[in-house]
């Protein structure tokens, strides 16, 4: 028999507290206490600022890895490649929960970011292993292969492969399967596509596919060198662009416009974000549809099988927003006034429950994580998303409740602040 | 006690005795909801019970005619389901029977994947091998791609194949079983649903959600007025069999018998009786664009003509969902929470 767990739902039903304001109203004696919204919001620049750096740091990284791969193409090289672009997951990771509520960050990360990815766009793809999206012209066009391509009768010229190029390139057609850019772009490049279903392995592409003259396998092997080289020079730009949006000092960016503006609007996209990260997104996009339909199309990280680390660090993501602490990729740690402080000043109990419920869904999603790096029989997400795994099945589902449990008390952490409302169009639109 | 506090405790005193008032119009409202969701999920779990049985008449006997019945059928409980979709609590949490009837969007075809999976191996298709094979099997969706798609139908697995039959009659007997157990959990639910109050704003923000789903996710991004702007048919509900605009007029048609009715008690309780007509005008605007408004999403989409129709019916749900989201959620103090539909 199917096993009896009951999910989550994902639709939040909180409590209104209609009678807790007599004793805690979060309006009373906040300016005695050193946290001030204006303080937290600042903090919170600064956090991202520290975060995005980081992802520009180790993406510098993984561009300098690929170039020693692209000009000399040996197992060490493309194993080293791997290692810089796991490593660049762990910041980008944590920076997701600024995409919700700052629309300079989501209208920006398609390009950075965008999965699921129809990767014959790209490159060869094993045709019985492939699945793209509905009526995705654009699917099996294989740019690395063409001098141009036609999708939904539009003939591009893509006979040279610069960055800019493929920045147009992807959504071309209208698509947004038809990502050309960013993290997953690279993670095809570096590992092929993953034949191996619900079974263990990751995607095995030969360091041959970027080798010279006779000993290139799947042909195009210079193209394929120039497509990997333009599309980690285009990420270290994009992440550049973020950085400059986020530095202090600055008259004319991001911040500056967040900091200035009304506290509480600072406020609302922390929450926002963290809310939207934890059950939409996070619970929902990425693990519940995965795991409910048994399908690893909806994996994240699906050709390197790094999934789990792009949980992980999605829901450490949270975790520091509230908490307005980073450990950074050197080791130092972020810290200042945090979304906590506030809450502890007008709702003690609230700050405990909430806090303990953010370790409580990193200790579900570390539970994930060890379980696929385990070194004695790791299974890794795709895994434990197959039809009857009754152990895999409860590490999602797992991480799944923690993640809605949590969301919960961010509703009501946004109404102890006097947020009243967390709709995304307010957040889109409040510049 | 500060002044201020205790100055606000006791304002909220003075109101106490309205409150009393309201909370008998929110007992009637809860009522009004219980019943009529009650009354939604009876109407699926028999227009289920008459799926399954024409299921099995078409594949004991294929013919032009129970054909004929057999996709009525499936529209009929689909159109049952749409109605009351906008329950997103209670029973319906179960097991996620909720995503069982309907998984949806499939951007992926993973609902191609698995049926090709299940009907091309040896293994005998079972009622448990179909609760074990996630909700991209278990529902109306599936049941659609096995009667309507192109690809399918030309191929060599088109009905009435023998192993496309066992999927299909045993996908109708998993979504009967499932609309039995809903409509029981339901009555079950009753003394629960009927003492605590949080269901108040439970079931309004249900009918606003449904509402936000319905104009952003159902229509303004297939219409390609989201996003990166393209038009998209395959991401609405029912495009295989073109009934994507049948489910819409169902949902709004759902939202008014069973939704409307507990809503309106509640604003004509606290005197926003204006509100509530404004409201009962709009939904009967919505469903004037109906039968106009039956085409399939893939013409109204590619036809500028058709596209105007479609363009109407959107304007028409979004004032409904801006009356309802924003102005009676409001008056009666219902704040949105994060939703499932939250994220990209």
């Amino acid at each position: 028999m199917t096993s009896m767990f009951r999910p989550a739902p994902l639709a939040l039903t909180v409590t209104a507290l209609l009678t807790a304001g007599c004793a805690n109203h979060p309006w009373s004696a906040e300016d005695s206490q050193p946290a001030t919204k204006a303080s937290v919001v600042n903090h919170y620049a600064d956090l991202a600022h520290a975060n995005y750096e980081d992802a520009l740091t180790t993406a510098r990284a993984l561009d300098e890895a690929t170039d020693r791969l692209i000009a000399n193409p040996t197992e060490a090289n493309l194993a080293a490649a791997k290692e810089a672009w796991l490593a660049a997951r762990v910041p980008y990771q944590q920076t997701e929960v600024f995409r919700f509520g700052n629309a300079i960050v989501d209208d920006w990360e398609g390009q950075l970011n965008a999965w699921p990815l129809d990767e014959g766009l790209i490159d060869y793809v094993k045709a019985d292993g492939y699945q793209h999206e509905l009526g995705n012209a654009g699917a099996t066009a294989n740019i690395i292969a063409s001098d141009s391509i036609n999708v939904g009768g539009e003939t591009l010229d893509v006979s040279s492969l610069s960055p800019s190029l493929l920045a147009d390139l992807n959504e071309v057609g209208g698509s947004e399967a038809n990502v050309a850019t960013g993290y997953h772009a690279v993670e095809f490049l570096l590992w092929g596509q993953d034949l191996h279903g619900f079974e263990s392995g990751s995607g095995e592409r030969p360091v041959t596919d970027y080798a010279r003259g006779a000993d290139c396998t799947n042909g195009n092997c210079e193209r394929r060198g120039e497509f990997l080289d333009a599309v980690t020079d285009l990420l270290v730009s994009d992440l550049e662009w973020m950085v400059a949006q986020w530095a202090p000092g600055a008259g004319d960016n991001y911040r500056a416009q967040l900091t200035a503006a009304d506290a509480n609007e600072g406020v609302q996209k922390m929450l926002f974000g963290m809310g939207s990260l934890s059950l939409g997104e996070l619970a929902g996009e990425r693990m519940k549809v995965a795991l409910e339909a048994n399908s690893y199309e909806d994996e994240h990280d699906c050709f390197s099988d790094n999934t789990h680390n792009s949980h992980y660090y999605n829901g450490q993501g949270i975790q520091n927003v509230y908490t307005g602490t980073y450990r950074r990729v050197d080791g130092s740690l972020v810290t200042g006034p945090s979304l906590s402080d506030l809450v502890q000043q007008s709702n003690p109990e609230l700050d405990a429950r909430l806090n303990n419920q953010l370790d409580a869904s990193m200790e579900a999603l570390a539970l994930m994580k060890a379980r696929a790096e385990s070194s004695e029989n790791p299974m890794a997400f795709d895994t434990m998303i197959a039809p009857g795994n009754a152990e895999g099945t409860r590490i999602v589902n797992g991480a799944i409740m923690a993640l809605v449990a949590q969301t919960g008390s961010i509703e009501q952490a946004a109404r102890d602040l006097g947020i009243e409302a967390l709709s995304p169009d307010d957040a889109g639109h409040a510049f | 006690m500060h002044p201020i506090t205790r100055l606000m405790c006791t304002s909220i005193l003075a109101v106490l005795s309205p409150l009393t008032w309201a909370n008998d119009a929110n007992a009637q409202a809860r009522h009004q909801w219980h019943e009529g969701i009650a009354n939604g999920y009876e109407a699926l779990s028999s227009e289920t019970a008459d799926l399954n049985m024409a299921a099995r008449k078409y594949c004991n006997a294929p013919a032009p005619d129970s054909r004929k019945l057999l996709e009525a059928a499936w529209l009929d409980a689909f159109l049952a389901w749409q109605r009351v979709r906008f329950v997103d609590f209670g029973p319906v949490e179960n097991n996620n029977l909720s995503w069982q009837f309907q998984f949806w969007p499939d951007p992926k075809n993973l609902i191609a994947r698995k049926a090709a999976y299940l009907i091309g191996n040896d293994e005998p298709i079972t009622p448990q091998v179909i609760s074990q094979s996630g909700v991209a099997v278990q529902g109306f969706p599936m049941m659609e791609y096995l009667l309507f798609d192109q690809q399918l139908n030309a191929g060599d697995h088109a009905l009435p194949a023998a192993r496309t039959c066992e999927l299909l009659t045993n996908v109708a007997r998993h979504a009967k079983s499932n609309s039995d157990e809903l409509m029981d959990g339901w009555q079950a639910f009753r003394p629960h649903y009927l003492e605590t109050d949080q269901y108040h704003d439970t079931t309004i923000r249900a009918g606003m959600a449904a509402l936000e789903i319905l104009e952003e996710r159902r229509l303004a991004q297939p219409m390609g007025l989201r996003g990166n702007g393209k038009r998209n048919p395959y991401i609405t509900d029912a495009w295989r069999s073109g009934n994507t605009l049948m489910t819409v007029e169902a949902t709004v048609d759902g939202l008014r018998q069973f939704f409307l009715p507990g809503l309106a008690t509640l604003l004509e309780a606290m005197g926003k009786s204006d509100l509530a007509t404004r409201i009962r005008k709009q939904f009967s605007e919505v469903q004037q664009n109906f039968p106009g408004a039956h085409l399939p999403m893939a013409t109204a989409l590619n036809e500028e003509d058709q596209f105007r129709v479609l363009q109407s019916l959107y304007v028409d749900i979004s004032q409904l969902a801006t009356l309802v989201n924003d102005q009676a959620a409001v008056a009666l103090g219902v704040v949105r929470g994060f939703n499932s539909s939250d994220g990209d």
